[in-house]
């Protein structure tokens, strides 16, 4: 190649690079910044989920060889009465945990929203600081609240009232109850900082009209509060219904490594099937299997929040 | 193409199970269950846990090998005496929490790449890799054959094929079982608490049982802390456990295992049992309470119990009725990921001799696995104050002696899950013919895969 050829070709780039519009380039510079995030996701995101999906039709330990079984992972799971003892928990667990939750939030937001309140901040933080502590210091303090023993903290509050003492860890309702209230206290914060910023979204005038015209503060919660935050209502159940699907560290750490039938959830089963047991095609067949219970209530949950939003006002 | 689907699909659960964020590490924070943990708790009440992490520091002429561990073993200590004495060889340590470094070896072996020199596997682990054998290096093709001889029989075993010559790994420490007991409610019962009494007074399980109906009437107590222990010392006597070597579920044919659970039901029902799930933290207070009288446990379980009631000076030990059983310990791998196995195996071969384990013993309490040690006149005399000033060492070394390895097998664990549940249901009120059946048929549908 002579030197002369090269020199001809910089020009040319140079041309077509003159020629790019500055639209063009500000598209290419704006996928370059956004590629490390995609690229990531796809090596530790993509590619592992649609592995999973993958095995799901393979049995394997782990290390020996992988042999296709096609359904027969979905028949084992779907033949285990534990696999859908842990589906009655999860979504037991999940109502138990997480409807009370958007309940007592609304109630707390407007409480943290009321101009009556003073030290509101203080207030706000306190309620949203159980969300950022870890979840196994949670589940560590809970396991000991809700101690088997008699002297445990519930179970000698409860003795004042002559119960007797429940075995929190093993009983078919104590289990849920514990868990559930572990879940309940960690989210209610986050869902009522939801619904403040809701709130304060809320023009002013609305109340003082309400107000003019006589209305209590449970008709002002009901006619003007609770219709205007629809959209941060539908957004709070959409995530505990999701999250509720994949309760997991709860059940684990307050009944052991393996879980309990009384408490396992789907996602304790599927990790016992790979990581105490080494079955990773069936674990990664209750794995697809949640992916799809999790679509199925995230598409009926649009539903109903789209029927709710077009119908004509009601009330008011 | 095989290597990258390894990696992944394990990458893939850990992304499945986490998805809904802050799971991730969920693994155990503190409610270890029983078989796999702790095994080397006895470090704990050790001071000094040096973080090794002397990120390589090899200079270009030394040969570079990488030894992943759990627990506190002091073995890096060790090591700096090896490397002066063969300055061609660095050795990197990555120490971390035992059931991440159980997970970490699984996928890395999985992935068939990132596995280091050397690995530690727990006793519990072990039976995972029974299947994989060509991940790593055969230590008898390695010349470990002549280091047999240097360990006591069962342990070997553990580490070995049965079905062929071959060798997983070298035992490091060990944990044989024996009966810790608080003499201070013996006497409160009226019985003998002095350690040759009280081994005299319990020679079998009969007495045993007779003895903790002398404590339930005089004092209330339970004899036994939870019905995994109690169970676990008799589950170790028998000659079978829940699998044979064929793989079959024996458990149904088991005569020893059933005369083991219907032993323990019985002592429940008598109410001779207390229900203190291990490493709860009543089960913890227990020990400097008094909340129960004995506790059957391995060797490690020293340090627990001194951390647990460090001010306490009735807690004795003895053997246990009718033999030991063995509890913990670890075994040393060599990868076959790894480009330095000859070094790496001449390096186990010095660390795990009988005068180097001496060392981790008087070190870290890692309790030898090679008999030759148990001769040694340091090891002989070494005595406990908290103790009472008993020759504790001996006391394991004895226990040691007695043990017979069974066969576990690759679904040990989950079977051994649901006999613990079972037990606890049982103690919860459950019929004992009843959960058993219960028992069976859950095992066979968790291992039905």
């Amino acid at each position: 190649m002579s030197s002369d050829t090269t020199a001809a070709e910089e020009v040319k780039l140079n041309k077509r690079k003159k020629g790019m519009s500055q639209r063009v380039k500000n598209m290419i510079s704006g996928y370059l910044f956004i590629s490390p995030f995609y690229l990531l996701f796809i090596v530790f995101g993509l590619f592992p989920i649609l592995f999973s999906f993958y095995l799901a039709f393979f049995q394997w330990d782990g290390l020996g060889d992988m042999t296709f079984v096609a359904f027969n992972n979905f028949s084992i799971i779907f033949n285990d009465p534990l696999f859908w003892k842990s589906i009655y928990n999860t979504i037991i667990i999940g109502l138990m945990g997480t409807a009370p939750q958007l309940v007592f939030g609304l109630l707390l937001a407007y409480a943290l929203n009321s101009a009556l309140l003073r030290f509101t901040n203080i207030f706000r933080v306190a309620i949203f600081l159980p969300y950022v502590t870890s979840i196994v210091a949670v589940a560590i303090v809970f396991s000991v609240i809700f101690s088997n023993q008699e002297g445990g903290l519930v179970n000698s509050f409860l003795g004042l009232f002559g119960v007797e003492p429940i075995t929190w860890s093993r009983s078919e309702w104590g289990t849920k109850v514990a868990i559930a209230t572990m879940i309940f206290w960690r989210w209610v914060g986050y869902n009522t900082i939801i619904y403040l910023a809701g709130m304060q979204a809320i023009p002013n005038d609305l109340y003082e009209a309400a107000k003019m015209d006589g209305a209590t503060v449970g008709q002002q919660i009901r006619h003007i509060t609770i219709p205007m935050l629809k959209p941060f209502i539908f957004f709070t159940v959409f995530t505990s219904t999701i999250g509720a699907l994949q309760v997991f560290a709860e059940p684990q750490i307050f009944q052991g490594r393996g879980g309990r039938p009384e408490g396992i959830s789907i996602v304790l089963y599927l990790y016992r099937e790979a990581f105490v047991s080494n079955y990773f095609g069936t674990a990664s067949a209750v794995a697809l299997v949640l992916f799809f219970i999790i679509i199925i209530l995230a598409v009926a949950n649009l539903l109903i929040a789209n029927r709710i939003g077009q119908s004509p006002r009601r009330g008011l | 193409m095989k290597k990258y689907f390894g990696l992944t699909s394990v990458a893939a659960l850990f992304v499945l199970a986490a998805c809904g964020g802050d799971n991730a590490d969920g693994n155990n924070g503190g409610n270890d269950d029983g078989n796999a943990n702790n095994s080397n708790a006895e470090a704990a009440n050790n001071e000094g846990e040096e973080a090794a992490n002397n990120n390589s520091g090899a200079s270009e002429d030394q040969i570079e090998l990488n030894f992943w561990l759990f627990g506190a073993t002091g073995y890096p200590d060790l090591a700096e005496q090896y490397m002066e004495e063969n300055p061609d060889i660095y050795i990197n340590f990555q120490e971390i929490d035992m059931e991440d470094h159980h997970n970490n070896l699984f996928t890395a072996l999985s992935a068939g790449s990132g596995a280091p020199d050397m690995a530690a596997v727990e006793v519990a682990e072990i039976e995972r890799y029974r299947g994989a054998e060509d991940r790593f290096y055969n230590l008898n093709e390695l010349g470990a054959e002549e280091m047999e001889d240097q360990y006591l029989d069962w342990v070997w075993e553990i580490g070995q094929d049965p079905e062929s010559d071959y060798l997983f790994g070298l035992p490091t420490d060990i944990g044989p079982t024996v009966m810790f007991y608080q003499a201070n409610i013996f006497e409160e019962a009226g019985l003998d608490s002095d350690p040759e009494s009280v081994e005299e007074m319990l020679t079998d399980w009969d007495e045993y049982e007779e003895a903790a109906a002398q404590i339930y009437d005089a004092t209330g107590l339970p004899m036994v802390d939870s019905p995994e222990t109690i169970f676990n010392a008799l589950r170790d006597q028998s000659e079978q456990l829940y699998f044979n070597e064929e793989g079959d579920f024996i458990l149904p044919e088991n005569e020893d295992l059933r005369e083991a659970y219907d032993f323990t039901t019985e002592m429940i029902e008598a109410g001779y049992v207390g229900g203190y799930e291990m490493w709860t933290p009543e089960w913890g207070s227990g020990m400097s309470d008094g909340s129960y009288a004995t506790l059957p446990a391995p060797a490690w379980m020293q340090g627990v119990i001194k951390d647990n009631a460090p001010d306490h000076e009735d807690w004795r030990i003895a053997s246990l009725p009718e033999g030991a059983g063995n509890w913990g310990g670890s075994w040393i791998t060599i990868p076959e990921q790894s480009e330095h196995p000859e070094e790496a195996y001449a390096f186990l071969n010095w660390l795990l001799s009988p005068e180097q384990q001496l060392e981790a013993f008087e070190n870290m309490g890692l309790f030898p696995s090679a008999p030759e040690v148990y001769e040694m006149e340091e090891f002989q005399n070494y005595t406990d104050d908290y103790f009472g000033g008993q020759e504790t060492a001996s006391i394991f070394a004895n226990a040691a002696e007695e043990v017979e390895h069974t066969y576990t097998g690759p679904n040990y664990t989950a079977a051994n899950d649901e006999m613990i549940d079972a037990l606890f249901n049982v103690f919860d009120g459950a019929d004992p013919d009843q959960e058993w059946d219960d028992m069976i048929q859950r095992i066979e549908q968790r291992i039905d895969r």
